[in-house]
């Protein structure tokens, strides 16, 4: 009896570790879109529906999962790294240095606390905006009730060189910080909490994007993707198909990578490692 | 008739050959260094767009070459589009203006000094990444008096330069280009001198023993 007790117990743990123990996965390309005539900066998502920004024909595009335009929004001016909630699309206009606002009740200039001068990246999260103002080298941040402002040219701590854009998460501020290679991350106060990918040689930073357990930056000039975990840590290095990339996102589990310059929207999505011998 | 003909068709012709030639703007052209992404060149033409009535702007990222027309009554100087660069964050190379009337400017480009018998033609490695960096190598090479001929290949990093041997060396050529921020194989650019290049010329540096 005792024999047997001893043996459930062992089985129980054992069964218990083997439910722990978890398989690495990394992003492997799956597909590629070549898109007609757009050169994307900024991706995000309206019920499901992907949304570009078409910087050099200033203009917004909405593709089918073919990468066929099925809509349109024209007169824009440079809009850059967009962002969206609910079915409002936030469109920073870097030639006109205002945020517009598009949805089903038309089109609106955000009122922002302070002039901007090439307004680069916007973010929202739930009541809250943040914005990347390229030549004041700054961030501005609302937090729902007011506007506060951080950064200036530089390259030490919480100073930018030309940050181009943002993301606002549940408890900090992501900067692409694009000239100064790098990613800094901020406390919704504005105080300096952490940098990443330093180290990693980057040539323009120019994308963020950040998951729930992942940072995702685009290197531009070097045709890469870095993937970091939340504290910094390199976990992957994207290549395939990548090239003068410039924003990121995810989409039922799949990850978005859009080419600037040869118009190409890369998929990828999260596989096993296959060990090599 | 046969006469009304004629006199009709060097009518049109001169109203054509005025139309091209007058049209009342200046084209400028400038090479820019620093550009290297659509926000750096989104970026110059905006702060372009401070110049009212400025039209066909055309920027190319991948050589940093930059147009644009202008109404030739605003009597636009280079030193002003210059400055115009400067104050977007970017370092003019070269520029040039075609005038309405015919007239052409340059700025201050070195005249290349013309081959003589004394001319030589040397290769060696200057480190560099992208077009920008090819304008800036060659720039500084010709800029060394006795210079008549520079090219720079970024994919082999092979500097040809022609100059004469009875005014300049090797030497000197190599040890302007790493004024400029390249290091050549023989000579290591001042690490400001490297600092100052823009993100997308961030070469890796070379190690020398």
């Amino acid at each position: 009896m005792r024999k047997s007790i001893c043996i459930l117990i062992v089985l129980v743990f054992a069964s218990a570790c083997k439910e722990k123990a978890t398989v690495p996965k990394e992003w492997v390309l799956s597909k590629t879109i070549q898109l007609d005539g757009v050169n994307p900066i900024g991706l995000t998502q309206v019920n499901g529906a992907i949304w570009l920004s078409d910087g050099d024909h200033n203009r917004l595009v909405k593709i089918d999962t073919e990468g066929k335009i099925t809509e349109t929004v024209d007169s824009l001016d440079r809009p850059m790294h967009i962002d969206a909630i609910k079915e409002t699309i936030f469109i920073p206009q870097y030639g006109k240095d205002v945020i517009e606002t598009v949805d089903k009740k038309g089109r609106f200039i955000m009122q922002v606390s302070d002039s901007l001068d090439a307004p680069a990246g916007v973010s929202v999260y739930e009541n809250e905006r943040a914005i990347a103002d390229f030549y004041n080298n700054r961030i501005l941040y609302f937090d729902g009730k007011s506007w506060i402002s951080f950064g200036k040219e530089g390259k030490a701590e919480g100073e930018f060189y030309y940050p181009t854009d943002v993301q606002i998460t549940k408890d900090k501020i992501w900067v692409a910080d694009a000239y100064n290679n790098r990613v800094q991350v901020f406390d919704k106060k504005g105080g300096f909490l952490q940098m990443m990918g330093q180290n990693q040689k980057m040539n323009a930073a120019t994308g963020i994007f950040v998951s729930v357990d992942e940072v995702f930056v685009t290197d531009f000039e070097n045709n890469r993707v870095l993937v970091f975990n939340k504290t910094g840590e390199l976990l992957q290095v994207l290549k395939d198909q990548i090239e003068k990339p410039t924003d990121m996102m995810i989409k039922d589990d799949m990850l978005y990578i859009i080419n600037y310059r040869n118009g190409k929207l890369n998929i990828f999505d999260k596989q096993p490692i296959v060990m090599k011998d | 008739m046969k006469k009304s003909i004629i006199i009709s068709a060097l009518l049109t012709l001169m109203v054509v050959f005025s139309a091209v030639a007058q049209d009342g703007k200046d084209k400028f052209m400038v090479q820019v260094d620093g550009l290297g992404c659509p926000f750096c060149a989104y970026g110059l033409e905006k702060k372009f767009k401070e110049f009212k009535g400025i039209k066909n702007v055309k920027i190319d990222i991948e050589t940093g070459d930059f147009s644009f027309s202008y109404p030739a009554e605003k009597a636009l100087t280079l030193v002003d589009v210059e400055k115009q660069v400067e104050k977007a964050g970017y370092t003019p190379i070269t520029a040039k203006v075609e005038r309405a009337n015919g007239e052409i400017e340059e700025s201050s480009a070195s005249e290349m000094t013309k081959k003589s018998e004394g001319t030589v033609s040397k290769n060696v490695m200057v480190s560099g990444n992208c077009a920008m960096c090819e304008a800036r190598i060659t720039k500084a090479a010709e800029s060394v008096q006795g210079v008549s001929a520079v090219s720079w290949d970024k994919d082999t990093k092979i500097m040809n330069v022609s100059f004469d041997s009875e005014l300049t060396s090797l030497e000197k050529i190599e040890k302007e280009v790493a004024v400029a921020g390249h290091d050549t194989k023989n000579h290591q650019a001042h690490t400001d001198d490297y600092g100052n290049l823009p993100a997308c010329c961030k070469y890796e540096r070379l190690s020398y023993k």
